[in-house]
């Protein structure tokens, strides 16, 4: 909201400087977003006389005028539709220097020549109207200077109104909080008129017929109204304010509301079939053009002001194009009513018409100012459109509201802000809130709250009204207390931060995803879960429409980025939520996803090698061996199994302690290539909750052997199909206790050793707990797991 | 073999292992002289021919060959151990790239909430957690925003069809662990939350916030600026100071937004606070009453105080980050740098 500070000084006195005000106002609540200084930056430009205006030879939109600043007359070539021969324009000669920083000189515009220019509003720096040029409407001659015209600088403050306190979102209660502030009084201003008869209940009737929607309505009648441009003062506040003068009947209502927060609404009474106004909600299909000349198609939800036929305007938001104020219009009806905050918002939403109206209305509008809003703007037309004003007001309020009492504790206050306040101060500054105090004594007092701060309901809310005007810079700052909470824990925490920790040791840079997928990457990957997919019913866009059922399809996607951005090494890992319905309605589960790309298994010279699909999947598989011995898992296993997305013969489920907890493969190429990944990428996703399954409190260490180890190694020659685990499970049935590892050490193909086949090394280290092993010993050891694997196995040992 | 032939020997032999230039050579000659089928053990061989009136002496001058070829032989070696291998020394090009891989990094979001974390678990706080998809009355009703607050609206807030909805905060997370515990209670939740927000560069559908919640007899405003006051020292230096500027919240009565000085220019105004020389942080507030009475907490018998704060904002703030969706792009160049 816009306040103009010097029409802020009509309601209160303070000495400060803007800064100043802006200041303390932020900090009692009440944020002042900007400071804005608006006009006085005119050094130069002068009140311009028209004195003809000619079309452009060689433009159709553009005309040539002579201007007189005073002493000459200029050509000037112009835009503005509105210039015409005889107007007082702001004219700005060659060499001005405008307030956006432009600075004239002498041009030839479509080969005419234009010495300075006529301004319009967004070129004063006024407002960013650039409608037309502005019309001066004074008498003083051409070449007076325009400041002595449009006067000085004015300071405009931008405030945010928080939701809670819509008695703010007018001068008149801003400038309650700068009395309370200031401790100054607060002026309010006099609404005395002369009435005539016939009384306004004779010349219309108010008639609701749906009290929730509309609690109070009040009808003025005035007539012998003379429709004119309201003074120029009143115009200049209006435009700082951000309001667009009209005529004189539509600026009062405006600059009412502005004052008093109470939106007003004047319509021709003449237009109005039989003079009378019906509060109601809309009938089906009914229609209505409103102000901005559109017609509206309204629904039974909708709450209209009626006439005795047909809607005249969308209650509280906008008036009908129908019985609009004109320019000929003698006898108005001027509105001043209550309008239920959730009709208003309902209605508009729906019609998309946010206009300052509904917004005070959808904030809620003090219902018991409204009549004073209504004698308000009945004195200003009186004294500004000659209007006679009607005796009395026709006043429906079935059900009047009355102010209420709320208990304050001295004690509570300071208890809760910790701030040293005295009672004196708190009643002081209740006081100063227009809160009168019905009752005080030792335990603290009883106020009287005005029905326009319904936020006041409760002791906490008395508490934050000292809280802020005293100031919470006077809250100290203690040293800060650890307080320990009997059994409150933080293990998986902990666990989770390591867990992260290990992933980044293991190189991974963690990336981070959005939640929200589109169908369509999910589709890519698994089609399988669509039917447990959470759709948004109003997703913002189709990208970002689906809560992911899978992290896989990002990390491939920033693979894919990252490659297509020529980083061609990444190893990344992801922890987010999946989701999706499940039979009991909606799960959630935390996962981890991992993804390489590139020659990421090599370290030093070789990188320029192509990547193997089978050492690409190693990587992957090393990589999660080495994490599972990081989270203390002894027991896990991959096992073959076909995944839609993983390249067919490189797809494991990841079975950790007995269960399937996840799946890891490499990407099948038709998918990958949809990122141009030419070479294979690795991905594995895994439930998280598994991997943190051994709390370190589980651990029970054990000595290790000390006597020597002695070591066998044993190269065999054996068909493709015969798998490592197969020979290492054969090794250690046969071997002793005292085999303690068992290590692959070499893998060998050639022609020379047949087709289909090949040669695998393993060194095998023995050793007892309990005494040095004999060579004698070891051999024998040796010798049967050879004869093991020859029988079992029907593989070739390669001796010597 | 004589004497005098062993003395010559002896010269010999010291002398070339006194040449031997490294350790293959050195070892060259051991092998020679002491190897199985070097000279010494040959020597020793021929004692028995050896007339038997010098075969003592003969011994005797051989063990002191063996002796003090041996002791040459280990002085040289170590010599030679000591000196650098002129041959490595020439050749190899230390400049060459090392090959250890790197670490990586975690996500800046996630340094920026395990570092909170660390701090206020030495406040004594634990984390708890909810989910994200939240039930109107976890995220709405107990929280104080009566029906029609323009939060609930669907243009602000993501529905699934089923009425429940992506929490828009985390300060569900405050009820749900109230409804589960009996106070007191001293809580942070980090957490993700999600707003029905275009896109832009300070908004994203999916954000970062860290909610904390203490719960106890007679807490008050001072403890909240205490312990946000320790946590600001912590993570944004020990000079920072803390202001509460008055708000609203429907959960928190008296509601205050938290501002830090600004960790760039302390206060004097600089591009990164806009001038102010304050960096707006958090929300926060004494608990509103009606939220404790949602959750079934006796409101005569404890106060409690709530703040909340994005993570993402406070990353933009602290690393200049100029585009919130940078930290949603995931490019290994942007992500090395924190």
């Amino acid at each position: 909201m816009k306040v103009p500070i010097s029409w802020l000084k009509e309601y209160v006195d303070f000495d400060d400087t803007p800064e100043g005000l802006a200041e303390r106002l932020t900090f009692s609540g009440t944020e002042v977003e900007a400071i804005e200084r608006v006009g006085g930056e005119f050094d130069g430009i002068v009140v311009g006389e028209v004195r003809t205006v000619e079309p452009h030879p060689d433009a159709d939109r553009l005309t040539v005028c002579r201007v007189f600043d005073g002493s000459s007359e200029h050509p000037v070539v112009c835009g503005a539709p509105n210039v015409q021969a005889g107007a007082k324009i702001p004219f700005a000669p060659v060499g001005v220097t405008l307030p956006n920083g432009t600075r004239l000189k002498k041009a030839r515009i479509r080969g005419v020549e234009s010495h300075g220019m006529l301004l319009a509003e967004d070129e004063l720096g006024l407002s960013d109207d650039h409608a037309g040029v502005v019309i001066l409407d004074d008498p003083r001659p051409a070449g007076t200077p325009l400041s002595e015209v449009l006067g000085p600088a004015e300071t405009v403050l931008e405030l945010e109104i928080t939701p809670n306190r819509p008695d703010c979102l007018c001068l008149m209660g801003i400038a309650r909080e700068v009395a309370a502030l200031y401790n100054t009084p607060l002026k309010i201003p006099k609404v005395d008129f002369k009435e005539e008869d016939p009384p306004a209940e004779e010349r219309t009737s108010v008639d609701i017929a749906d009290t929730t929607g509309c609690p109070r309505y009040t009808a003025r009648i005035l007539s012998g109204v003379r429709i004119k441009p309201s003074p120029d003062w009143m115009q200049k506040r209006l435009t700082l304010a951000g309001v667009r003068p009209i005529n004189n009947v539509v600026d009062i209502t405006n600059y009412v509301m502005l004052e008093t927060g109470h939106p007003l609404h004047a319509f021709d009474q003449t237009l109005l079939k039989e003079e009378r106004i019906v509060v109601r909600r809309a009938r089906p299909g009914e229609k209505m053009a409103t102000l901005d000349d559109i017609e509206r198609t309204l629904t039974p939800e909708t709450l209209v002001i009626a006439d005795a036929e047909q809607p005249v305007a969308v209650a509280g938001i906008m008036g009908g194009a129908g019985s609009e104020i004109r320019d000929d219009t003698e006898t108005v009806l001027l509105e001043s009513a209550c309008f239920d905050p959730m009709t208003i918002r309902a209605t508009a939403r729906r019609l998309a018409l946010n206009t300052e109206s509904g917004y005070r209305f959808e904030r809620g509008v003090h219902v018991n100012g409204v009549e004073w809003a209504s004698r308000r703007a009945a004195a200003l037309m009186a004294e500004w459109a000659e209007a006679g004003i009607a005796r009395g007001v026709v006043d429906v309020y079935p059900e009047p509201q009355q102010d209420w009492s709320v208990s304050c504790r001295w004690d509570a206050v300071r208890l809760q802000t910790g701030m040293e306040v005295s009672n004196d101060e708190i009643r002081r500054i209740l006081e100063s809130l227009s809160l009168s105090v019905t009752h005080a004594d030792e335990a603290g007092c009883t106020v009287q709250v005005p029905t326009f701060r319904r936020d006041l309901e409760r002791e906490v809310d008395l508490i934050e009204e000292v809280a802020r005007i005293h100031g919470l810079d006077k809250v100290p700052t203690p040293s800060p207390q650890a307080r320990i909470v009997p059994d409150a824990e933080d293990h998986r925490t902990n666990a989770l931060i390591r867990l992260k920790s290990q992933l980044t040791g293991l190189g991974l840079f963690e990336i981070m995803n959005y939640s929200l997928v589109s169908d369509a990457l999910l589709d890519l990957f698994d089609t399988s879960d669509r039917e447990a997919r959470l759709v948004l019913p109003h997703p913002i866009s189709t990208d970002q429409s689906v809560l992911r059922t899978a992290l896989i399809p990002q990390m491939t996607e920033t693979l894919g980025r990252n490659h297509a951005r020529q980083i061609d090494e990444t190893r990344f890992f992801e922890l987010g939520r999946i989701f999706r319905q499940g039979p009991e309605g909606h799960e959630e589960q935390e996962q981890l996803s991992i993804g390489l790309a590139g020659p990421t298994g090599r370290t030093g010279l070789g990188r320029r090698e192509p990547v193997k699909p089978g050492e690409m999947f190693l990587w992957m598989k090393g990589l999660l061996g080495a994490l599972f011995e990081a989270q203390r898992i002894r027991d896990w296993r991959m096992e073959a199994a076909d995944f839609p997305e993983f390249e067919p013969g490189y797809s494991v489920s990841v079975v950790l302690e007995g269960q399937v907890q996840g799946r890891m493969g490499l990407m099948a190429s038709p998918i990958r290539r949809e990122w141009r990944l030419s070479e294979p990428v690795a991905v594995a996703e895994l439930a998280v909750d598994p991997l943190l399954a051994h709390r370190e409190d589980s651990i029970t260490a054990q000595p290790v052997a000390i006597y020597p180890a002695v070591s066998r190694d044993v190269a065999l020659v054996a068909d493709e199909s015969t798998h490592h685990e197969e020979i290492v499970k054969v090794i250690r049935k046969a071997a002793p206790k005292e085999l303690e590892n068992i290590e692959l050490f070499d893998i060998f193909e050639d022609e020379a050793i047949g087709r289909g086949k090949r040669s695998m090394a393993y060194s095998l280290t023995f050793r007892s707990p309990e005494r040095t092993l004999t060579d004698e010993e070891v051999n024998g050891y040796h010798t049967s797991v050879k004869k093991a694997l020859r029988e079992t196995l029907k593989v070739t040992i390669r001796e010597g | 073999m004589n004497i005098k032939n062993i003395t010559e020997i002896q010269d010999q032999a010291l002398q070339e292992v006194e040449a031997a230039s490294d350790a293959d050579a050195l070892e060259a000659v051991r092998i020679r002289y002491l190897g199985r089928k070097g000279l010494l053990p040959d020597l020793m061989k021929q004692l028995k021919d050896v007339e038997p009136a010098q075969r003592p002496e003969a011994g005797k001058r051989l063990n002191e060959l063996k002796n003090a070829f041996q002791e040459r032989f280990e002085a040289r070696k170590t010599e030679l151990e000591k000196a650098p291998s002129p041959a490595d020394k020439t050749t190899f090009d230390v400049t060459l790239p090392g090959s250890w891989r790197g670490l990586g990094k975690k996500h800046p979001i996630t340094q920026l909430m395990e570092r909170a974390i660390e701090i206020f678990h030495s406040l004594g706080f634990t984390v708890a957690d909810g989910p994200d998809i939240e039930t109107a009355f976890h995220n709405f009703d107990a929280l104080n925003h009566p029906p029609g607050h323009p939060a609930r609206d669907e243009t602000d807030t993501f529905y699934l069809s089923d009425g429940d909805l992506l929490r828009t905060h985390t300060s569900p997370v405050q009820v749900r662990y109230m409804l589960a515990h009996k106070p007191p209670v001293r809580i942070i939740a980090p957490g993700r939350c999600y707003r029905r927000d275009t896109p832009d560069a300070t908004h994203s559908a999916n954000f970062h916030q860290i909610e904390g919640l203490y719960v106890d007899r007679q807490v008050s405003l001072a403890d909240l600026k205490g312990d946000l006051t320790h946590f600001a020292h912590e993570a944004m230096g020990p000079k920072t100071k803390v202001r509460f500027r008055p708000h609203f919240f429907p959960f928190t009565e008296p509601s205050v937004e938290v501002d830090f000085s600004c960790h760039v220019c302390a206060g004097d105004g600089c591009r990164v606070c806009k001038q102010s020389g304050w960096i707006e942080i958090a929300g926060a507030g004494i608990v509103d009453p009606n939220v404790f009475e949602a959750v079934g907490y006796d409101t005569r018998e404890v106060t409690g105080y709530a703040f909340g704060m994005g993570l993402e904002r406070m990353a933009m703030v602290l690393f200049g980050i100029t585009d919130i969706r940078h930290l949603y792009e995931n490019d290994l160049r942007y992500l090395g740098q924190f």
